[in-house]
């Protein structure tokens, strides 16, 4: 009784009969469904005389083995991969998880989490492993437990960092949020590993209360939780007598020493260090502490200005100091003699050293300030090393060396690679004046704009000959092995092309699935999947149009035995792509549009209607054994068939370009199947 | 991107900023710290030519298939590749970034080859910047989950990608922020000023 309403009278009394499978109205007796789907078990008889229900088992997480109507092919392969990866991975899931000792709602749970990461394909190039300990840990934070990033990278020997990033994203991509570590979590565990015995629980307790003190004093935002409980057992260790070194906690917690060390320095600068263990199992004090990091950056600025005042007060010192200096030098440059030789020389010659080193990137104008203010600044610097008259012989030797600069320049720039030895002294001239005629346009034209480049800076970053060459030999004896590699490679690939078998490694294209043409006729799908393929212009359309009109005359029916063969040879091609050598008239003569058969769309859709044609084409078929007909088409393997093949169409010569291949059949990877050549 | 179906429904965060007074006091100027951007010479280069004749190239065909060319005004530092397109980082100002990328081209020019200077574009530019009072990172992450990721044990600051504009932030409990992802210098200071007010109220 399902309800419904009979069409024929309207009464609503249907019968309905599981066993035959049908609904039938009790009133006008019409049959309202037929062939119900049952969900009976059957039974059917072994070899052995015993019965077995019909059916099969199927498991709960892989996918059923459904046969999917149609064409199936891709699909299935696809099917089979995917659950052969969430197989794979819960494997490995529970592997993991048992040594972490997680329980079985735990591994359930990163299980689930680890096919929604696979469905969005989070999986593809990632290492397994790496996205098995991600959903792992992402179950742990979610149910609380206390086991650590660590941990897991620990039992998989690989960086935990690697971990943490796909932790990221996998917790991104799944838009789970998972709560922030709470370090009071790990406090048993750890406290359990430094067995304290019976005492176990009171220094856990200890230990939870100085963390809630240190997370009050603002301690433990971005700090790794492991180090803050570390610091805190050892603290509560102590407060309960027990002997635990540094040493043994860290080995516990899987922290640096010096960590450790700096959380409890950090906790000795709060005031709570200050009291005694009782006071501080009872007194909560009000005030909190800025965090650690916040206070050292305060520190650091405070210095920075202090610094910059005190700075600032010593140049206004120096400005006073250096008048009295310049009024003191005067007094004896005019009663001292001239500086000694060597003493001379000396000046000179740093002094030119430094005004070469500068004239590359400087004006000389600006050069002759920079110095005078520079020798200012420094006085009392120079004087400390070369004697109070020194200053007055610099500045004095500065000003005739502005005069030498000009020649010194050019002796060292001489041997520098000019402009016309490079060869390129036109394209420089085209761009700047390409520049000059068009400033504005400089970007829209893609020419370098030189504005604010100075050519002498430029050419300072250029090496000169010598120096080339030293850098060359370095660079070779530096790079020897990858130069061999690299002639070595080219060796092998002249000598695989004269061979003729060199195969280049192009980037794999991957196949691209294209959509299924809906199409009501045969006529129109290939027209469709013409124009999907674009297909060259040798097949002659005309001839392809003709193919839908039926009916009477012997070039009609010429025209519709053609299309029944292609399509019963497309059926039997579907069913049978290997069988090609089989002695059956279908599949021989008449080979035009050959092509059209490896269309899938079209070969569904034409599938259908020419088959009542199949009977009356396999009636004629004798009739016309060796009828000479005018083809365009690859010739196929059948020994009977090879005599009578004339191409006017589509015979350009080539051996093996057929239209099949043209149209690409090897898209499908049905490759091997369909090699029709010459 | 994937349209995240969000756990628990909260408010959008974008809002909070008209209405609130404290959105106008902060006086505070986010600093540009880097600016990457990349340019396209237009030609063809040998990098060993380059390499072994300029004086501050290094190239490592091993390790890494560019030259790392350096100059020291503005101090920047070019990856310069074969085919003609060269990534220039560590200006300060856009200004800079261009000119130094300019200078690159000019130093190309002078080795020989017909560079020129197409499509010049800034990639990414980083700020940073001091609230000057601490942060509560856990208590931002409990309001704004969808937009914060805090894992200390990775990282001691919490990383913060804002929608609009499309930058992100990383806190740190000191009260300093660095804002990168963003390709005009508009974007930072929007950010900065989106996320000041939030800050303040931990």
């Amino acid at each position: 009784m399902t309800g419904r309403v009979c069409r024929g009278c309207g009464g609503t009394d249907i019968e309905l009969d599981a066993a035959r499978g049908d609904a039938v109205c009790t009133g006008c007796g019409s049959v309202l469904e037929d062939n119900i789907i049952v969900s009976e078990v059957q039974f059917v008889e072994n070899s052995g005389g015993g019965s077995s229900a019909v059916g099969q088992f199927v498991s709960l997480d892989g996918a059923g083995k459904t046969p999917t109507l149609g064409g199936g092919f891709h699909v299935n392969l696809g099917k089979e991969s995917r659950a052969q990866t969430l197989q794979n991975g819960r494997r490995q899931i529970h592997h993991l998880g048992n040594q972490l000792q997680l329980n079985q709602h735990c591994l359930d749970t990163a299980f689930n989490f680890f096919k929604m990461a696979v469905s969005k394909h989070l999986t593809r190039g990632r290492k397994m492993a790496h996205v098995i300990a991600a959903c792992l840990y992402l179950v742990c934070r979610t149910e609380g437990t206390p086991h650590m990033l660590l941990d897991l990278s620990d039992l998989l020997q690989v960086n935990v960092y690697v971990l943490g990033k796909t932790f990221l994203l996998l917790a991104r991509e799944l838009c789970i949020n998972a709560p922030a570590i709470d370090p009071c979590l790990y406090i048993p565990r750890f406290a359990h590993l430094l067995e304290f015995g019976e005492k176990n629980h009171e220094v856990s307790m200890t230990a939870l209360r100085l963390l809630q003190r240190m997370k009050r004093d603002w301690m433990h935002t971005g700090r790794r939780p492991s180090g803050l409980c570390g610091a805190a057992l050892l603290v509560a260790a102590r407060m309960h007598d027990f002997r635990r070194t540094v040493k043994e906690v860290i080995s516990v917690v899987k922290v640096c020493e010096s960590t450790l060390r700096k959380r409890l320095t950090e906790f000795e600068d709060t005031p709570t260090s200050q009291l005694t263990v009782d006071e501080f199992m009872k007194i909560d004090l009000e005030e909190e502490c800025d965090p650690p990091s916040y206070t050292a950056g305060q520190r650091k600025l405070r210095l920075k200005q202090l610094e910059q005042v005190l700075s600032k007060k010593l140049e206004e010192v120096e400005g006073e100091i250096s008048t009295y200096q310049d009024a003191i030098e005067n007094e004896l440059e005019s009663s001292r003699p001239k500086a000694k030789g060597a003493l001379a020389n000396l000046t000179r010659d740093g002094s030119v050293e430094d005004t070469t080193s500068s004239v590359f990137g400087e004006d000389d104008a600006e050069d002759e300030e920079l110095e005078a203010a520079a020798s200012h600044l420094n006085k009392d610097f120079y004087q400390e090393i070369l004697g109070s008259g020194l200053s007055s012989s610099s500045e004095g030797a500065g000003d005739p060396d502005g005069d030498t600069r000009p020649p010194a320049l050019e002796s060292l720039l001489g041997p520098l690679p000019t402009a016309a030895s490079l060869g390129i002294s036109d394209s420089i001239r085209e761009c700047i004046s390409s520049q000059s005629q068009d400033p504005t346009d400089a970007c829209g034209d893609g020419e370098l704009d030189l504005s604010g480049i100075d050519d002498l800076e430029i050419d300072r970053y250029i090496l000169n000959e010598a120096e080339a060459r030293v850098k060359a030999e370095l660079w070779m004896r530096e790079n020897a092995e990858y130069l061999r590699e690299q002639r070595e490679k080219e060796a092998r690939i002249a000598k695989e092309k004269e061979l003729g078998i060199y195969k280049e490694h192009k980037p794999k294209k991957s196949c691209k699935r294209r959509e299924p043409i809906q199409a009501s006729t045969a006529g129109e799908a290939i027209e469709k999947m013409l124009e999907q393929k674009k297909i060259s212009s040798k097949i002659n359309y005309s001839v392809l149009r003709d193919l839908n009109s039926k009916g009477g005359g012997g070039l009609q029916e010429e025209d519709a035995q053609p299309e029944g063969r292609t399509a019963t040879r497309k059926l039997s091609r579907r069913k049978t792509p290997a069988r090609r050598h089989r002695a059956d008239p279908v599949t021989g003569v008449g080979k035009r549009l050959r092509p059209m058969v490896s269309a899938q769309p079209a070969k569904k859709a034409a599938a259908g209607e020419p088959l009542p044609l199949s009977p009356s084409t396999l009636g004629a078929e004798p009739a016309r054994p060796t009828a000479v007909l005018v083809e365009s088409g690859p010739v196929s393997y059948h020994p009977e068939d090879d005599p009578d093949e004339d191409d006017p169409d589509e015979d350009d010569g080539e051996p093996c370009v057929s239209a099949l291949q043209m149209m690409g059949s090897g898209d499908y990877g049905c490759d091997g199947e369909e090699d029709d050549g010459y | 991107g994937t349209t995240p179906l969000y756990p628990s429904p909260m408010t959008p965060m974008t809002p909070i900023t008209p209405a609130t007074p404290a959105s106008e006091s902060s006086g505070i100027v986010p600093q540009l710290q880097n600016i990457v951007s990349t340019v396209n010479l237009g030609c063809k280069l040998d990098l060993k030519t380059i390499a072994l004749r300029a004086r501050n190239a290094e190239y490592n065909p091993k390790r890494f298939a560019a030259v790392i060319m350096r100059i020291r005004e503005p101090r920047t530092t070019a990856l310069i590749f074969s085919s003609g397109k060269m990534v220039c980082t560590g200006a300060k100002s856009e200004e800079q970034s261009r000119l130094a990328a300019r200078k690159y081209a000019r130093v190309v020019q002078k080795l020989g080859f017909p560079a020129k200077f197409l499509d010049f574009k800034i990639q990414n530019m980083v700020g940073s910047c001091d609230v000057k009072f601490p942060i509560r990172l856990e208590g931002l992450v409990l309001t704004h989950q969808q937009f914060s990721s805090y894992e200390p044990e990775l990282f001691p600051g919490l990383i913060y990608r804002m929608i609009k504009p499309r930058i992100v932030l990383l806190i740190f409990v000191s009260g300093k922020v660095v804002l990168t992802g963003a390709k005009v210098r508009a974007e930072i200071y929007e950010a900065f000023e989106n996320i000041y007010p939030i800050l303040k109220g931990f």
